[in-house]
Protein backbone atom coordinates (compact mmCIF):
# COMPACT_ATOMS: atom_id res chain seq x y z
CA UNK A 1 0.00 0.00 0.00
CA UNK A 2 1.24 3.69 -0.45
CA UNK A 3 1.86 5.93 2.02
CA UNK A 4 -1.35 7.99 3.55
CA UNK A 5 -1.56 11.13 2.10
CA UNK A 6 -2.01 12.73 5.54
CA UNK A 7 -3.78 16.23 6.68
CA UNK A 8 -6.98 17.74 7.86
CA UNK A 9 -6.25 20.92 5.95
CA UNK A 10 -8.85 22.09 3.28
CA UNK A 11 -6.79 21.38 0.49
CA UNK A 12 -5.33 18.10 1.27
CA UNK A 13 -9.06 16.94 1.91
CA UNK A 14 -10.12 18.32 -1.50
CA UNK A 15 -6.84 16.55 -2.77
CA UNK A 16 -8.06 13.56 -1.92
CA UNK A 17 -11.39 13.13 -2.88
CA UNK A 18 -10.23 14.39 -5.57
CA UNK A 19 -8.21 11.16 -6.38
CA UNK A 20 -11.01 9.19 -5.07
CA UNK A 21 -13.09 10.69 -8.39
CA UNK A 22 -10.38 10.74 -10.62
CA UNK A 23 -8.25 7.80 -10.60
CA UNK A 24 -10.22 5.26 -12.61
CA UNK A 25 -10.60 7.95 -15.71
CA UNK A 26 -7.55 7.34 -16.60
CA UNK A 27 -6.93 10.81 -17.66
CA UNK A 28 -3.81 12.36 -17.82
CA UNK A 29 -2.66 14.14 -14.33
CA UNK A 30 -0.35 16.78 -13.53
CA UNK A 31 1.04 17.17 -9.95
CA UNK A 32 2.21 20.17 -8.69
CA UNK A 33 4.09 21.52 -5.45
CA UNK A 34 7.66 22.38 -3.80
CA UNK A 35 10.00 19.71 -3.85
CA UNK A 36 9.29 17.52 -0.71
CA UNK A 37 5.44 18.10 -0.63
CA UNK A 38 4.48 14.27 -1.41
CA UNK A 39 4.01 14.43 -5.28
CA UNK A 40 4.69 10.91 -5.86
CA UNK A 41 2.60 9.96 -2.97
CA UNK A 42 -0.31 11.40 -4.86
CA UNK A 43 0.50 9.36 -7.79
CA UNK A 44 1.08 5.93 -5.43
CA UNK A 45 -2.33 6.54 -4.04
CA UNK A 46 -4.24 7.47 -7.64
CA UNK A 47 -2.13 4.39 -8.85
CA UNK A 48 -3.59 2.17 -5.95
CA UNK A 49 -7.34 3.77 -6.01
CA UNK A 50 -7.39 2.88 -10.33
CA UNK A 51 -8.56 -0.48 -11.48
CA UNK A 52 -4.58 -0.60 -12.88
CA UNK A 53 -3.10 -1.35 -9.14
CA UNK A 54 -2.24 -4.85 -9.86
CA UNK A 55 0.23 -3.77 -13.38
CA UNK A 56 3.40 -2.05 -13.22
CA UNK A 57 3.89 1.61 -11.82
CA UNK A 58 7.27 2.84 -13.68
CA UNK A 59 8.97 6.04 -12.26
CA UNK A 60 10.81 8.05 -14.84
CA UNK A 61 12.93 11.10 -13.32
CA UNK A 62 13.17 12.94 -16.13
CA UNK A 63 15.78 15.67 -14.31
CA UNK A 64 18.03 12.74 -12.93
CA UNK A 65 19.26 11.45 -16.99
CA UNK A 66 21.09 13.63 -19.83
CA UNK A 67 18.11 13.77 -23.22
CA UNK A 68 19.86 10.78 -25.30
CA UNK A 69 19.66 8.43 -21.92
CA UNK A 70 15.96 9.89 -20.96
CA UNK A 71 15.26 8.72 -24.80
CA UNK A 72 16.02 5.40 -24.60
CA UNK A 73 15.08 4.88 -21.06
CA UNK A 74 11.81 6.11 -22.05
CA UNK A 75 11.74 4.00 -25.83
CA UNK A 76 13.64 1.72 -25.58
CA UNK A 77 15.87 0.64 -28.26
CA UNK A 78 17.41 -1.79 -30.79
CA UNK A 79 20.47 -3.97 -30.62
CA UNK A 80 22.76 -2.03 -32.61
CA UNK A 81 20.59 1.21 -32.54
CA UNK A 82 23.93 3.11 -31.53
CA UNK A 83 27.35 1.82 -30.16
CA UNK A 84 27.22 0.57 -27.34
CA UNK A 85 23.87 -1.12 -27.53
CA UNK A 86 24.61 -4.42 -27.60
CA UNK A 87 21.12 -6.13 -27.06
CA UNK A 88 17.67 -4.60 -27.11
CA UNK A 89 16.21 -3.17 -24.25
CA UNK A 90 12.36 -2.20 -23.81
CA UNK A 91 11.48 1.31 -22.88
CA UNK A 92 9.49 2.55 -19.53
CA UNK A 93 6.88 3.41 -22.12
CA UNK A 94 6.37 -0.34 -22.74
CA UNK A 95 7.13 -1.88 -19.41
CA UNK A 96 4.33 0.64 -18.32
CA UNK A 97 1.62 -1.24 -20.75
CA UNK A 98 -1.70 -1.37 -19.01
CA UNK A 99 -0.37 -0.13 -15.52
CA UNK A 100 1.32 3.74 -14.85
CA UNK A 101 3.87 6.03 -16.18
CA UNK A 102 4.73 8.31 -13.65
CA UNK A 103 7.20 11.37 -15.38
CA UNK A 104 8.58 12.80 -12.37
CA UNK A 105 10.22 16.82 -12.83
CA UNK A 106 8.58 16.71 -15.81
CA UNK A 107 9.69 20.79 -16.42
CA UNK A 108 13.06 19.49 -16.92
CA UNK A 109 12.52 17.36 -20.17
CA UNK A 110 13.52 18.73 -23.11
CA UNK A 111 11.60 20.45 -25.81
CA UNK A 112 12.71 17.71 -28.67
CA UNK A 113 11.50 14.95 -26.02
CA UNK A 114 8.66 16.54 -25.19
CA UNK A 115 7.50 16.86 -28.76
CA UNK A 116 8.05 12.84 -29.22
CA UNK A 117 5.72 12.69 -25.90
CA UNK A 118 3.06 15.03 -27.05
CA UNK A 119 3.27 12.07 -30.14
CA UNK A 120 3.06 9.14 -27.63
CA UNK A 121 0.33 10.85 -25.66
CA UNK A 122 -1.56 11.63 -29.32
CA UNK A 123 -1.18 8.12 -31.32
CA UNK A 124 -0.35 5.93 -28.33
CA UNK A 125 2.19 4.97 -30.20
CA UNK A 126 5.99 5.56 -30.45
CA UNK A 127 9.22 3.77 -32.55
CA UNK A 128 12.04 2.74 -29.92
CA UNK A 129 15.52 4.02 -31.16
CA UNK A 130 16.89 2.17 -34.43
CA UNK A 131 13.11 0.08 -35.20
CA UNK A 132 11.11 0.55 -37.57
CA UNK A 133 8.62 -1.16 -36.15
CA UNK A 134 5.95 1.09 -34.11
CA UNK A 135 5.30 -0.35 -30.57
CA UNK A 136 1.71 0.52 -28.47
CA UNK A 137 1.33 1.36 -25.26
CA UNK A 138 -1.67 1.58 -22.84
CA UNK A 139 0.08 3.65 -20.14
CA UNK A 140 -1.33 5.85 -17.84
CA UNK A 141 0.57 9.15 -17.61
CA UNK A 142 1.19 10.88 -14.16
CA UNK A 143 3.90 13.56 -14.23
CA UNK A 144 5.10 15.83 -11.73
CA UNK A 145 6.97 19.00 -11.57
CA UNK A 146 7.84 21.93 -8.87
CA UNK A 147 8.37 24.25 -11.70
CA UNK A 148 5.66 26.27 -13.29
CA UNK A 149 4.65 24.68 -16.20
CA UNK A 150 2.09 27.68 -17.71
CA UNK A 151 5.37 30.63 -16.89
CA UNK A 152 7.70 27.62 -18.61
CA UNK A 153 5.17 27.47 -21.82
CA UNK A 154 5.68 31.60 -21.80
CA UNK A 155 9.18 31.35 -21.89
CA UNK A 156 9.25 28.59 -24.60
CA UNK A 157 10.57 26.05 -22.34
CA UNK A 158 7.72 24.21 -22.17
CA UNK A 159 5.38 22.97 -25.13
CA UNK A 160 1.78 24.54 -25.42
CA UNK A 161 0.12 21.93 -26.79
CA UNK A 162 1.82 19.27 -24.59
CA UNK A 163 0.71 21.12 -21.65
CA UNK A 164 -3.21 21.51 -22.24
CA UNK A 165 -2.49 17.71 -22.96
CA UNK A 166 -1.17 17.00 -19.81
CA UNK A 167 -2.94 18.76 -17.68
CA UNK A 168 -6.52 17.31 -18.05
CA UNK A 169 -6.38 16.65 -14.05
CA UNK A 170 -4.14 19.28 -12.21
CA UNK A 171 -3.26 18.35 -8.92
CA UNK A 172 -1.73 21.34 -6.73
CA UNK A 173 -0.18 20.15 -3.47
CA UNK A 174 0.12 23.48 -1.23
CA UNK A 175 3.76 23.99 0.45
CA UNK A 176 3.40 23.04 4.28
CA UNK A 177 3.98 26.59 5.63
CA UNK A 178 0.48 27.34 4.17
CA UNK A 179 -1.42 24.76 5.87
CA UNK A 180 0.33 24.18 9.12
CA UNK A 181 -3.02 22.25 10.83
CA UNK A 182 -1.27 19.30 9.06
CA UNK A 183 1.77 19.84 10.34
CA UNK A 184 1.15 17.61 14.44
CA UNK A 185 -0.59 15.07 12.07
CA UNK A 186 1.90 14.54 10.19
CA UNK A 187 4.58 14.04 12.95
CA UNK A 188 2.76 11.71 14.54
CA UNK A 189 2.05 9.70 11.71
CA UNK A 190 5.96 9.73 10.97
CA UNK A 191 6.88 9.05 14.86
CA UNK A 192 4.80 5.97 14.58
CA UNK A 193 5.98 4.58 11.38
CA UNK A 194 9.78 5.44 11.62
CA UNK A 195 9.65 4.01 15.46
CA UNK A 196 7.58 1.11 14.47
CA UNK A 197 10.45 0.20 11.19
CA UNK A 198 13.31 0.91 13.78
CA UNK A 199 11.79 -1.14 16.78
CA UNK A 200 14.87 -0.18 19.03
CA UNK A 201 14.50 2.94 19.29
CA UNK A 202 12.46 5.34 20.85
CA UNK A 203 11.09 8.54 20.23
CA UNK A 204 8.23 10.25 22.26
CA UNK A 205 5.86 12.81 21.18
CA UNK A 206 7.38 16.18 21.39
CA UNK A 207 6.01 18.32 24.42
CA UNK A 208 3.90 21.27 23.19
CA UNK A 209 6.61 23.99 23.41
CA UNK A 210 8.22 22.45 20.82
CA UNK A 211 5.22 21.42 18.96
CA UNK A 212 4.71 24.76 18.47
CA UNK A 213 7.91 25.99 17.66
CA UNK A 214 7.72 22.84 15.11
CA UNK A 215 4.36 24.68 13.53
CA UNK A 216 5.88 28.05 13.67
CA UNK A 217 9.05 26.95 11.37
CA UNK A 218 8.20 27.45 7.77
CA UNK A 219 9.45 23.77 6.28
CA UNK A 220 11.27 25.09 3.48
CA UNK A 221 11.34 20.96 2.46
CA UNK A 222 8.22 19.99 3.12
CA UNK A 223 7.16 17.14 4.41
CA UNK A 224 9.91 15.43 3.77
CA UNK A 225 11.88 17.50 5.66
CA UNK A 226 9.72 16.69 8.74
CA UNK A 227 10.46 12.77 7.95
CA UNK A 228 14.30 13.84 8.05
CA UNK A 229 14.16 15.68 11.06
CA UNK A 230 11.98 12.72 13.32
CA UNK A 231 14.94 10.29 11.34
CA UNK A 232 17.12 12.36 13.04
CA UNK A 233 15.08 12.73 16.46
CA UNK A 234 15.39 8.93 16.56
CA UNK A 235 18.83 8.94 16.19
CA UNK A 236 19.69 11.49 18.95
CA UNK A 237 17.40 10.89 20.73
CA UNK A 238 15.44 14.04 21.47
CA UNK A 239 13.57 17.01 19.48
CA UNK A 240 15.20 19.78 21.39
CA UNK A 241 18.62 19.05 20.02
CA UNK A 242 17.45 18.26 16.13
CA UNK A 243 15.10 21.70 16.37
CA UNK A 244 17.69 24.27 17.83
CA UNK A 245 20.29 23.19 15.13
CA UNK A 246 16.94 23.46 12.44
CA UNK A 247 16.05 27.45 13.67
CA UNK A 248 19.79 27.98 13.91
CA UNK A 249 20.53 26.70 10.02
CA UNK A 250 17.16 27.59 8.99
CA UNK A 251 17.89 25.13 6.02
CA UNK A 252 16.06 22.14 4.84
CA UNK A 253 17.61 18.97 6.54
CA UNK A 254 18.91 16.95 4.04
CA UNK A 255 19.26 13.38 4.39
CA UNK A 256 21.57 12.57 1.89
CA UNK A 257 24.10 14.14 3.79
CA UNK A 258 23.14 12.99 6.99
CA UNK A 259 22.40 9.07 6.74
CA UNK A 260 25.75 7.99 6.91
CA UNK A 261 25.53 8.27 10.94
CA UNK A 262 22.25 6.74 10.96
CA UNK A 263 24.57 3.36 9.85
CA UNK A 264 24.85 2.42 13.35
CA UNK A 265 24.30 -1.84 14.28
CA UNK A 266 20.75 -1.42 15.46
CA UNK A 267 19.47 0.41 12.36
CA UNK A 268 21.71 -1.99 9.89
CA UNK A 269 19.81 -4.65 11.29
CA UNK A 270 16.68 -2.77 10.90
CA UNK A 271 17.18 -1.62 7.14
CA UNK A 272 19.12 -4.95 6.22
CA UNK A 273 17.82 -7.76 7.85
CA UNK A 274 14.19 -7.15 8.77
CA UNK A 275 13.77 -10.19 11.22
CA UNK A 276 10.39 -10.90 10.41
CA UNK A 277 9.87 -9.62 6.27
CA UNK A 278 11.18 -11.73 3.29
CA UNK A 279 14.98 -10.52 4.22
CA UNK A 280 14.46 -12.14 7.45
CA UNK A 281 17.35 -15.33 8.12
CA UNK A 282 14.47 -17.58 8.11
CA UNK A 283 13.26 -16.47 4.65
CA UNK A 284 14.13 -18.52 1.97
CA UNK A 285 15.32 -15.99 -0.66
CA UNK A 286 17.56 -14.87 2.42
CA UNK A 287 21.21 -14.70 1.45
CA UNK A 288 24.67 -13.24 2.60
CA UNK A 289 24.94 -11.96 -1.41
CA UNK A 290 21.88 -10.39 -1.09
CA UNK A 291 22.22 -8.23 2.11
CA UNK A 292 25.89 -7.53 1.08
CA UNK A 293 24.43 -6.22 -1.91
CA UNK A 294 21.88 -4.00 -0.60
CA UNK A 295 24.42 -2.38 2.23
CA UNK A 296 26.69 -1.68 -0.69
CA UNK A 297 23.93 0.20 -3.12
CA UNK A 298 23.29 2.30 0.16
CA UNK A 299 26.70 3.10 0.92
CA UNK A 300 27.28 3.33 -3.06
CA UNK A 301 23.82 5.98 -2.84
CA UNK A 302 25.18 7.70 0.01
CA UNK A 303 28.53 8.29 -1.33
CA UNK A 304 27.76 9.60 -4.73
CA UNK A 305 24.79 12.06 -3.12
CA UNK A 306 27.43 13.41 -0.89
CA UNK A 307 29.79 14.04 -3.82
CA UNK A 308 27.21 15.35 -6.30
CA UNK A 309 26.34 17.89 -3.41
CA UNK A 310 29.71 18.84 -3.01
CA UNK A 311 30.31 19.60 -6.60
CA UNK A 312 26.31 21.20 -6.98
CA UNK A 313 25.25 18.06 -9.22
CA UNK A 314 27.97 18.76 -12.04
CA UNK A 315 28.34 15.62 -12.87
CA UNK A 316 31.51 15.51 -14.90
CA UNK A 317 33.59 16.86 -12.09
CA UNK A 318 31.55 14.22 -9.84
CA UNK A 319 32.75 11.46 -11.94
CA UNK A 320 36.52 12.31 -12.16
CA UNK A 321 36.39 12.85 -8.41
CA UNK A 322 34.61 9.38 -7.88
CA UNK A 323 37.19 7.75 -10.38
CA UNK A 324 34.26 6.29 -12.35
CA UNK A 325 32.92 6.85 -15.87
CA UNK A 326 30.63 9.48 -16.95
CA UNK A 327 28.55 6.78 -18.33
CA UNK A 328 28.88 4.82 -14.72
CA UNK A 329 27.84 8.05 -13.02
CA UNK A 330 24.84 8.29 -14.98
CA UNK A 331 24.02 4.83 -14.63
CA UNK A 332 24.10 4.79 -10.75
CA UNK A 333 22.11 7.65 -10.40
CA UNK A 334 19.31 6.07 -12.68
CA UNK A 335 19.88 2.71 -10.73
CA UNK A 336 19.94 3.73 -7.54
CA UNK A 337 16.94 6.45 -7.84
CA UNK A 338 19.63 9.24 -6.08
CA UNK A 339 17.62 12.64 -6.96
CA UNK A 340 18.88 16.00 -6.94
CA UNK A 341 18.48 17.91 -3.42
CA UNK A 342 15.29 20.05 -4.12
CA UNK A 343 15.29 22.54 -2.26
CA UNK A 344 18.29 24.87 -4.05
CA UNK A 345 16.49 24.64 -6.97
CA UNK B 1 -46.89 21.01 -19.46
CA UNK B 2 -43.76 20.11 -20.22
CA UNK B 3 -41.20 18.72 -17.64
CA UNK B 4 -38.22 21.68 -18.01
CA UNK B 5 -35.19 20.67 -19.52
CA UNK B 6 -32.01 20.33 -16.84
CA UNK B 7 -28.63 22.00 -17.69
CA UNK B 8 -25.39 21.99 -16.00
CA UNK B 9 -23.19 24.60 -16.58
CA UNK B 10 -19.52 24.63 -14.86
CA UNK B 11 -17.32 27.85 -15.14
CA UNK B 12 -14.76 29.14 -12.59
CA UNK B 13 -15.86 32.59 -13.36
CA UNK B 14 -18.70 33.41 -11.24
CA UNK B 15 -19.45 36.53 -13.55
CA UNK B 16 -20.06 34.40 -16.74
CA UNK B 17 -21.51 31.91 -14.23
CA UNK B 18 -24.13 34.56 -13.11
CA UNK B 19 -24.99 35.72 -16.48
CA UNK B 20 -25.37 32.29 -17.95
CA UNK B 21 -27.75 31.37 -15.01
CA UNK B 22 -30.18 34.73 -15.24
CA UNK B 23 -29.98 34.43 -18.98
CA UNK B 24 -31.16 30.34 -19.34
CA UNK B 25 -33.46 30.67 -16.20
CA UNK B 26 -35.44 32.64 -17.80
CA UNK B 27 -35.68 30.76 -20.86
CA UNK B 28 -37.86 28.08 -19.01
CA UNK B 29 -34.59 25.55 -18.01
CA UNK B 30 -33.83 24.21 -14.97
CA UNK B 31 -30.37 26.03 -14.30
CA UNK B 32 -27.60 23.78 -11.74
CA UNK B 33 -24.19 26.34 -11.93
CA UNK B 34 -21.31 25.48 -10.04
CA UNK B 35 -17.78 27.09 -10.26
CA UNK B 36 -16.10 23.77 -8.86
CA UNK B 37 -15.36 20.87 -11.41
CA UNK B 38 -14.75 18.62 -8.89
CA UNK B 39 -18.33 19.37 -7.09
CA UNK B 40 -19.50 19.18 -11.05
CA UNK B 41 -18.44 15.53 -11.57
CA UNK B 42 -20.20 14.61 -8.29
CA UNK B 43 -23.42 15.89 -9.55
CA UNK B 44 -22.93 13.87 -12.44
CA UNK B 45 -22.25 10.93 -11.19
CA UNK B 46 -25.30 11.12 -8.46
CA UNK B 47 -26.97 8.62 -9.82
CA UNK B 48 -30.28 10.62 -9.58
CA UNK B 49 -28.88 13.43 -11.47
CA UNK B 50 -29.71 13.25 -14.81
CA UNK B 51 -29.05 16.15 -17.11
CA UNK B 52 -30.42 17.18 -20.28
CA UNK B 53 -27.37 19.19 -21.58
CA UNK B 54 -23.97 20.47 -19.79
CA UNK B 55 -22.01 23.56 -20.77
CA UNK B 56 -18.46 23.56 -19.74
CA UNK B 57 -15.46 26.10 -19.57
CA UNK B 58 -12.23 24.53 -20.77
CA UNK B 59 -9.34 25.96 -18.78
CA UNK B 60 -10.55 25.03 -14.86
CA UNK B 61 -8.25 24.20 -11.72
CA UNK B 62 -8.40 20.51 -10.57
CA UNK B 63 -10.28 18.77 -13.37
CA UNK B 64 -10.35 20.57 -16.75
CA UNK B 65 -13.19 20.93 -18.99
CA UNK B 66 -11.45 18.33 -21.47
CA UNK B 67 -11.48 16.05 -18.32
CA UNK B 68 -15.05 17.05 -17.50
CA UNK B 69 -16.32 16.27 -21.42
CA UNK B 70 -14.66 12.69 -21.61
CA UNK B 71 -16.04 11.47 -18.29
CA UNK B 72 -19.54 12.44 -19.33
CA UNK B 73 -19.18 10.83 -22.92
CA UNK B 74 -17.98 7.67 -20.88
CA UNK B 75 -20.96 7.46 -18.76
CA UNK B 76 -23.64 8.90 -20.66
CA UNK B 77 -22.64 9.44 -24.29
CA UNK B 78 -26.07 10.50 -25.48
CA UNK B 79 -25.75 13.83 -23.13
CA UNK B 80 -24.62 16.71 -25.62
CA UNK B 81 -22.23 18.76 -24.42
CA UNK B 82 -21.35 22.01 -25.26
CA UNK B 83 -17.63 23.65 -24.67
CA UNK B 84 -16.88 27.26 -24.04
CA UNK B 85 -13.32 28.97 -24.03
CA UNK B 86 -11.53 31.99 -24.48
CA UNK B 87 -8.16 29.62 -24.64
CA UNK B 88 -7.43 29.41 -28.12
CA UNK B 89 -6.69 26.12 -30.39
CA UNK B 90 -4.95 23.68 -28.30
CA UNK B 91 -7.83 23.35 -25.91
CA UNK B 92 -10.54 23.41 -28.39
CA UNK B 93 -8.88 20.52 -30.58
CA UNK B 94 -9.20 18.41 -27.14
CA UNK B 95 -12.41 19.36 -26.21
CA UNK B 96 -13.28 17.93 -29.75
CA UNK B 97 -11.08 14.90 -29.77
CA UNK B 98 -13.24 14.08 -26.28
CA UNK B 99 -16.46 14.39 -28.31
CA UNK B 100 -17.82 17.88 -27.10
CA UNK B 101 -20.58 18.15 -29.44
CA UNK B 102 -19.55 21.81 -30.05
CA UNK B 103 -17.21 24.12 -28.91
CA UNK B 104 -17.66 27.85 -29.17
CA UNK B 105 -15.40 30.39 -28.50
CA UNK B 106 -15.62 33.47 -26.03
CA UNK B 107 -16.72 35.76 -26.05
CA UNK B 108 -20.33 34.91 -27.48
CA UNK B 109 -23.97 36.22 -27.44
CA UNK B 110 -26.35 34.31 -25.20
CA UNK B 111 -28.74 34.31 -27.82
CA UNK B 112 -26.44 32.22 -30.17
CA UNK B 113 -25.69 30.22 -27.50
CA UNK B 114 -29.45 29.41 -26.82
CA UNK B 115 -30.26 28.66 -30.44
CA UNK B 116 -27.63 26.18 -30.41
CA UNK B 117 -28.55 24.58 -27.08
CA UNK B 118 -32.47 24.54 -28.79
CA UNK B 119 -30.58 22.72 -31.72
CA UNK B 120 -28.86 20.25 -29.90
CA UNK B 121 -32.44 19.69 -27.69
CA UNK B 122 -35.00 19.51 -30.42
CA UNK B 123 -35.23 16.06 -30.47
CA UNK B 124 -36.03 15.71 -26.76
CA UNK B 125 -38.77 19.04 -27.24
CA UNK B 126 -40.29 16.71 -30.04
Amino acid sequence: MPSSFIGISESIVKIRELIEHVADTGLNVVITGESGVGKEVVAQNLYHKSHRKNKPFIKVNCAALPEGLLESELYGFEQGAFTGAQRKKRGKFELANKGVLFLDEIGDMSLALQSKLLHVLQSGEFFPLGSEKEVKTDAWVLASTNQDLEQNVKKGLFREDLYYRLNIIQIYIPPLRNRPEDIPLLIDYYIEKYVSKFHRKKLNKPSSETLGRLISYHWPGNVREIQNIIKRCLIVGNWEEVIDEIFANKKPVDNTTKAIPALDEASIIDDFIDFKGENSPNHASFSLKKVKKKVLDRIEKEVISHVLGQTGWNRTKAAKILKISYKTLLYKISDLNIEPPHYSR
Amino acid sequence: MDKKLKLLIIDDNHEMLAALYNFFSKKNYDVVTTPDSLHALKLIEAEKQEFDLVITDLVMPNISGVGIISIIKKKNPGTPVIAITGWGEHPEALATEAKADLVLEKPFRLPELDKLINDLLSPKKH
